[in-house]
C-alpha cells in the first residue's frame, strides 16, 4: 500500500516536472511534440519574428544576421530588443542557441533542414518553408506557429484581421493593375535576381492583379524562386512596371542605365521603374511584411 | 634541332582545318545563343531595332570577351608549362586566380574600408599572390626553382581560396556577390571590359611570340638553355610576369576560370607539335575557340538560367585533366 502511495506521488512529481505537450505539430521535417506554454523561443528567419510579433510574443533568440537593425522597428515596438543574436540565418550558432535553453526552435526548410536533427537535440524544432514558400504559404505558416506556441485563437484572429486588410488592398489595387504586368527583383553590385511568380513577392503581385511576363519561351513557369537575370533576359521579360530593391549603390541595374537595351524597356520608357527597400521586400515575409509591401504598391500605383 | 621528335602526328592540313572549324563554329554558337530566344544570327543584318541592339551591344562584346579570355588563359598556360617544364602547370599554379578571388571577396566584404573599384581589389589580390609565389620560389634571390614555384603557388592558392570560402557563410547578398565574382562569369560583359582584355592580350601575345625560341630552349633543360645563350632565370622571370599579367587581367574581368589554361596548350601541342613559334599563335586561337564553345554552352546548358562560363570550362577541362593525369607517359 505504502509502495502504491509512493508510486502515485512519483507519477505526480514526474508530471509536474515534465512539460505538458501542446500536441503534435506537423511541419516540413515531420512531426514534433511541442510542450505547452512555450516561453523561450528561438527563430531562425525574419518571417517567424513577424508571426510572433503578430500575437505579442518576444523570442529569446533571433538569427538576425548579426545586425540588430535588420529587425525593423515595426517588430521591435512589439517584441522589444532583449533578444540574443544567434548569428546569421544561413549559419546560426548552435552553441548560442543551446545556451539560450529554448523550449522551441523555428527553423527554415531551405536553410536549416540539414541541421534539423542537431536542432532537435537542443529543443523541439519545427521547420517551415519561409525562404522558398509564397505569400499564401507564409500565412499558413503563421497558423502553424500560432498552434505551436499555444496561441492558436489569437493567431487565428490576427490572420482573419490580416486577410481583411489584404482584401481591402486587393479591392483597391485590382482596378489599377488590370492589364498591367509588374516584376520585382533585387540587385546588388554584381547582378539582378528576379523574384519569380512562384516566389513570395511574385505571388503577392499576382494577388493584387498584376500579370507576370516572366515566362520562358516554352511556356513553363520558372521553377527557381530567385532567378539570376541578365539585361538581355530582362528585355525579354519587359514588364510594364519594374520594382527594384537595391542592396548596393551603385547596383548592377544602375550600371545598365544609359544602355540602349535598358532605356528601351517599356517600364523605363514610361518611367515606371520604382525603388523599394530591398530588406523589407526581400528578406521580410509574413503578415506585417505583406501589409507593408501592399502599402508600397499602393504608393507606386499613385505615381 | 631542338624540336626534332616533337612534331605532331596529325597532318598539318587537318590541324588547320580543325582549328578553322573550331573558331568559326565557336563564334557562331556564342553569337547565336543568349537570354532572348527570339534573337538569332539573322538579326545581324537588321538596320536597327531591339534584336540588333541585343546582338551588337550584348552578344558581340561577350563573344569577343570569351575569345580574348581564351587567348589570355591559353597563352598564360602555355608560358607556365614552358618555364616550369611541367605539363600540368596552369595559371592557377601561381595562385593568381585564387589571389584575385580573395581580393574580390575582401572588396565585397569590406566595401567601406577602402573605397576602390572591385577590379582593383582583384588586381591587387592577383599581383600579391603572384609576388608571394614568386618570392617562395626564390625569384627575388635570382634563382627560381620550378618545383618551389609550383608548391608555392599551390600553398598560396589554397590559403586564398580557404579565405574566399569563409565569405560564403556570411550574408546572402555578400555570398551571392562573392560567388558571382569567383565562379568565372561573363554575363554582363560590355565593350569596355572587352577592350580591357584586348589591351592585355595583344602585348601578352607579342611578348610570348618574342620569347618563343627561349621557351623552346627551356624544353631542353636549364643547363642546355644556359649553354645555348638563353639564361633560364631571365626566361623564368619574364615568363612569370607575362603569365601573371595575362591571367590577372582575365580574372579582373571574368573571375577565375580553371582548366582553360591547362588543356589548351596540350590540344595545341597535339595538333601542331612542340615548337613554341607555332604553338604561340595556335594556342591563342585554340584558347579562343574553347572559350567560345564554353560561352555558348553556358547560355544553353541550363537555360533559361545561365551557367557561369567558369563552371562550363571546368566541366570541359576536368575530364582532360583526369585523362592526362592517369594516362600521360610523363607528368613529372
Amino acid at each position: 500500500m505504502k509502495r502504491n502511495i509512493f508510486a502515485v506521488f512519483g507519477l505526480c512529481a514526474a508530471l509536474a516536472t515534465t512539460p505538458l505537450s501542446a500536441g503534435e505539430i506537423t511541419h516540413e521535417a515531420g512531426t514534433t511534440d511541442v510542450p505547452d506554454d512555450v516561453q523561450r523561443i528561438v527563430v531562425l528567419e525574419f518571417s517567424f519574428i513577424d508571426a510572433l510579433a503578430s500575437v505579442g510574443v518576444a523570442p529569446v533568440g533571433i538569427a538576425d544576421d548579426n545586425k540588430r537593425d535588420r529587425v525593423i522597428p515595426a517588430y521591435t515596438d512589439i517584441i522589444g530588443d532583449e533578444w540574443i543574436s544567434v548569428g546569421t540565418r544561413k549559419t546560426p550558432s548552435l552553441e548560442v542557441i543551446a545556451s539560450l535553453a529554448p523550449d522551441l526552435i523555428i527553423a527554415d526548410k531551405t536553410r536549416h533542414s540539414a541541421a534539423y536533427d542537431t536542432l532537435s537535440e537542443i529543443a523541439p524544432t519545427i521547420v517551415l518553408d519561409s525562404l522558398g514558400g509564397d505569400y499564401h504559404d507564409s500565412v499558413a505558416q503563421m497558423a502553424v506557429i500560432g498552434e505551436a506556441i499555444g496561441k492558436k485563437d489569437e493567431m487565428d484572429a490576427r490572420i482573419t484581421q490580416h486577410k481583411a486588410t489584404m482584401d481591402a488592398y486587393v479591392s483597391q489595387l485590382k482596378p489599377l493593375s488590370e492589364g498591367l504586368s509588374a516584376q520585382f527583383g533585387v540587385t546588388n553590385a554584381t547582378g539582378l535576381w528576379l523574384h519569380a511568380p512562384v516566389s513570395y513577392n511574385g505571388s503577392l503581385l499576382e494577388m493584387f492583379g498584376f500579370d507576370s511576363t516572366m515566362k520562358p519561351a516554352d511556356g513553363d513557369v520558372y521553377e527557381k524562386v530567385y532567378v539570376p537575370t541578365t539585361l538581355e533576359q530582362l528585355s525579354e521579360v519587359n514588364p510594364d512596371i519594374l520594382i527594384f530593391g537595391a542592396y548596393a549603390n551603385p547596383s548592377q541595374v544602375d550600371s545598365w542605365k544609359g544602355e540602349t537595351l535598358f532605356e528601351d524597356l517599356t517600364a523605363v520608357k514610361s518611367e515606371k521603374v520604382f525603388n523599394v527597400t530591398a530588406h523589407n521586400w526581400s528578406r521580410l515575409r509574413g503578415m506585417l511584411a505583406a501589409e507593408m509591401t501592399a502599402a508600397d504598391i499602393v504608393e507606386i500605383m499613385k505615381q | 634541332m631542338a624540336l626534332r621528335g616533337q612534331s605532331s602526328s596529325v597532318p598539318l592540313k587537318i590541324s588547320i582545318v580543325c582549328l578553322t572549324l573550331a573558331i568559326s563554329c565557336g563564334t557562331l554558337f556564342s553569337l547565336a545563343t543568349g537570354g532572348r530566344t527570339d534573337v538569332g544570327l539573322a538579326d545581324i543584318f537588321r538596320p536597327e531595332g531591339m534584336a540588333r541592339t541585343v546582338l551588337f551591344d550584348i552578344r558581340m562584346p561577350r563573344t569577343c570577351a570569351a575569345a580574348l579570355l581564351g587567348v589570355n588563359l591559353g597563352m598564360a598556360g602555355l608560358v607556365l608549362q614552358a618555364i616550369t617544364r611541367n605539363p600540368l602547370a596552369s595559371p592557377a599554379i601561381l595562385g593568381i586566380n585564387q589571389g584575385a578571388a580573395l581580393g574580390l571577396a575582401l572588396g565585397v566584404v569590406l566595401p567601406n574600408t577602402i573605397d576602390l573599384p572591385l577590379d582593383l581589389y582583384a588586381l591587387t589580390g592577383a599581383l600579391t599572390a603572384g609576388v608571394v609565389t614568386f618570392a617562395i620560389s626564390g625569384g627575388f634571390g635570382g634563382k627560381i626553382d620550378s618545383l618551389r614555384l609550383v608548391l608555392g603557388g599551390v600553398a598560396v592558392g589554397a590559403f586564398s581560396y580557404a579565405m574566399v570560402r569563409f565569405t560564403y557563410t556570411l550574408d546572402d547578398d555578400i555570398a551571392r556577390s562573392v560567388i558571382r565574382w569567383t565562379v568565372g562569369d561573363i554575363t554582363d560583359i560590355r565593350w569596355s571590359e572587352t577592350k580591357r582584355l584586348a589591351v592585355w592580350a595583344v602585348p601578352g601575345f607579342l611578348a610570348s611570340l618574342v620569347m618563343a625560341q627561349r621557351f623552346n630552349l627551356m624544353a631542353l633543360g636549364q643547363a642546355s638553355a644556359r649553354g645555348l645563350g638563353a639564361d633560364p632565370r631571365i626566361t623564368l622571370l619574364l615568363g612569370t610576369i607575362v603569365a601573371a599579367a595575362l591571367a590577372g587581367a582575365s580574372v579582373t574581368v571574368a573571375g577565375p576560370i580553371a582548366f582553360a589554361g591547362l588543356i589548351v596548350p596540350h590540344l595545341a601541342k597535339f595538333l601542331f607539335g612542340g615548337d613554341h613559334r607555332v604553338l604561340t599563335p595556335t594556342t591563342a586561337l585554340l584558347g579562343a575557340a574553347l572559350m567560345l564553345f564554353a560561352d555558348g554552352l553556358s547560355k544553353t546548358l541550363t537555360a533559361p538560367i545561365e551557367a557561369p562560363i567558369g563552371v562550363v570550362a571546368a566541366l570541359m577541362g576536368a575530364p582532360w585533366f583526369l585523362w592526362h593525369t592517369i594516362f600521360a607517359r610523363d607528368v613529372s
